[in-house]
């Protein structure tokens, strides 16, 4: 098994990508569908194994130079990492590179270079950096059967096969073969402007080794870091004084409060960089006077932490109310009960029992004063967002 | 969608280079940064969730008062401007002037860039 790298994508994949397997990231022109295929590279070196980039539309050195920026140290991994140049000769510059192409656009010396590999490497993960620049130099049809019989042959030798591709206007059954029955697996990644929320997305077309999830994911590619799953907004709402403002500075990398004597008087705002996830978190007031913000702030949520005071059970009323004025319903939800160090603090369970919660509505232990819990209580909204699996 | 936002980048582009326009911004009125032209990129998230806070608190204010809808909020301080102005019901621009910046020239360029803005999301 390979780790693709990607979060969440290897859960997904039922931990990653099988040996003897092809996957292709189908990317629409305009995203960041490249790094995807890199970022499998380092996951593959990250793990132990060995790894062949073919890279196509830029310079071996530019690769590795990004690397660098994803803040991935590839000197240490060098003896495992190949590549194999086919754009050097293609712009008639000399190449240092172990393997080079030296016709780019004869498919036949592809093939040469690349049944080789299959044959001579141990079990490697081999990662095409663009599939589709191959294809403009060598013709659609040609550079179809030379990948069908690569795939073939990467699964008698146990290596496992990756292509960016960006799906340009080529023909109809091309692109049909691609997305159907060429690959074991296909993800794609493509742009969305919903409303405002504008955002890349990756999501599994096609697994034949993995149940797929029809989900799809939002990304954003940070440098350094690579690719992180986006959570544009998490809400964090509850009665006055639960403990909101102390959460979110407990789960944030940065934050600030907007408040006065001790009260939140418009918001609290945090980022977070966890795991793999990148996630922007808005607090809000718990004074009722304060109601008509909390309705400002709220839209657009994709989960919310509902904070209350678990010595404080009078206030869970309040907080049931709240969740209605950030019209938080059919969001995935996570009931923080907070400041289980003070004495009389209601236990989880007893928590659920006085709030009348359904069992399937996660009650979390938290002492957010002291940073307990709270990393748990993300990853279980994270968990729910997302529809893990 | 690379359209919309090249659209958006264009929009701020043409804003920034206005006399004594020192940062710009467009984000969503629920607070979430959509691009923005600023120096330290860190902290736009927050400045964009605070300003929708403050258009929006400043519109409950003015409704509550009987005085319609406010244009804009403008926040002035030894070092500079702040100000922040609605695009349509999606949206709204940010934009820090610097002190000596005279105001008619950048409200009439925010004017138009926010007729803009609310025409591209349209
Ligand atoms: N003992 C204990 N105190 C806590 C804990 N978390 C927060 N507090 C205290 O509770 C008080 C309120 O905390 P805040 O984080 O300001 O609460 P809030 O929900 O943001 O309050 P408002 O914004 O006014 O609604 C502060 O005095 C905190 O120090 C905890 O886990 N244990
Ligand atoms: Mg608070």
């Amino acid at each position: 098994m390979v780790e693709t790298g990607i979060p969440k994508l290897d859960d997904y994949l039922n931990g990653g990508i099988p040996k003897g397997k092809s996957l292709v990231y189908y990317s629409q022109p305009g995203v960041e569908g490249e790094i995807f295929g890199l970022q499998t590279v380092y996951g593959t070196l990250n793990n132990g194994g060995t790894c062949v980039f073919v890279v196509s539309s830029t310079m071996p050195q530019i690769i590795k130079d990004q690397f660098k920026d994803f803040g991935w140290g590839i000197n240490t991994l060098k003896d495992r990492l190949f590549f194999v140049d086919s754009y050097n000769p293609l712009i008639g510059a000399p190449s240092d590179e172990k393997y080079v192409i030296s016709k780019p656009d004869n498919i036949e010396c592809f093939n040469k270079t690349i049944i080789d590999i299959i044959k001579e490497l141990p079990p490697s993960t081999i990662v095409f950096g663009s599939l589709s620049t191959i294809m403009d130099l060598c013709g659609e049809k040609e550079t179809i059967e030379a990948v069908r019989n690569w795939n073939k042959l990467a699964m008698l030798h146990d290596h496992v096969l990756v292509y960016n591709f960006t799906a340009w206007p080529y023909s109809e059954q091309t692109l049909d073969l691609i997305k159907g029955n060429l690959f074991n697996s296909v993800i794609t990644i493509g742009g969305i402007a919903e409303r405002v929320i504008f955002g890349q997305y990756f999501g599994i077309l096609k697994s034949d080794w993995a149940e797929i999830s029809s989900k799809s994911m939002l990304f954003r590619v940070l440098r350094p870091g690579g690719i992180r799953i986006f959570i544009p907004k998490i809400l964090v709402t509850g009665p006055f004084d639960a403990g909101k403002s102390t959460f979110v500075h407990a789960l944030s990398t940065r934050a600030i409060s907007v408040d006065r004597l001790g009260t939140t008087i418009a918001m609290d705002h945090g980022h977070i960089d966890y795991k793999g996830f990148s996630a922007d978190i808005f607090g809000t007031p718990g004074q009722e006077r304060f109601d008509p913000i909390i309705k400002l702030l709220s839209g657009e949520s994709m989960g919310v932490f509902l904070v209350v005071d678990s010595t404080n059970p009078s206030d869970f009323v309040r907080a049931k109310h709240m969740l209605d004025i950030t019209k938080s319903y059919g969001l995935p939800y996570v009931i923080v009960a907070n400041k289980q160090d003070l004495p009389g603090a209601l236990k989880p369970e007893e928590v659920r029992e006085q709030f009348h919660l359904p069992d399937d509505v996660p009650v979390v232990p938290v002492v957010a004063k002291d940073k307990k819990g709270v990393y748990e209580a993300f990853e279980i909204l994270i968990e729910r967002i997302t529809g893990g699996i | 969608m690379t359209g919309t936002l090249d659209m958006i980048d264009k929009l701020l582009v043409d804003l920034k280079n206005v006399g004594g326009v020192m940062a710009c911004a467009a984000a969503s009125r629920d607070g979430l940064l959509i691009r923005s032209l600023m120096q330290k990129e860190q902290y736009v998230e927050s400045l964009a969730a605070m300003s929708a806070t403050m258009l929006g608190a400043a519109e409950t204010a003015t409704i509550h008062a009987e005085m319609g809808i406010p244009t804009r909020v403008i926040v002035e301080s030894d070092i500079g401007k702040l100000i922040v102005e609605g695009a349509g019901p999606k949206a709204l621009l940010i934009l820090l002037a610097n002190k000596d910046s005279g105001l008619g020239l950048i409200l009439l360029e925010l004017d138009r860039s926010s007729q803009k803005l609310k025409e591209i999301l349209k």
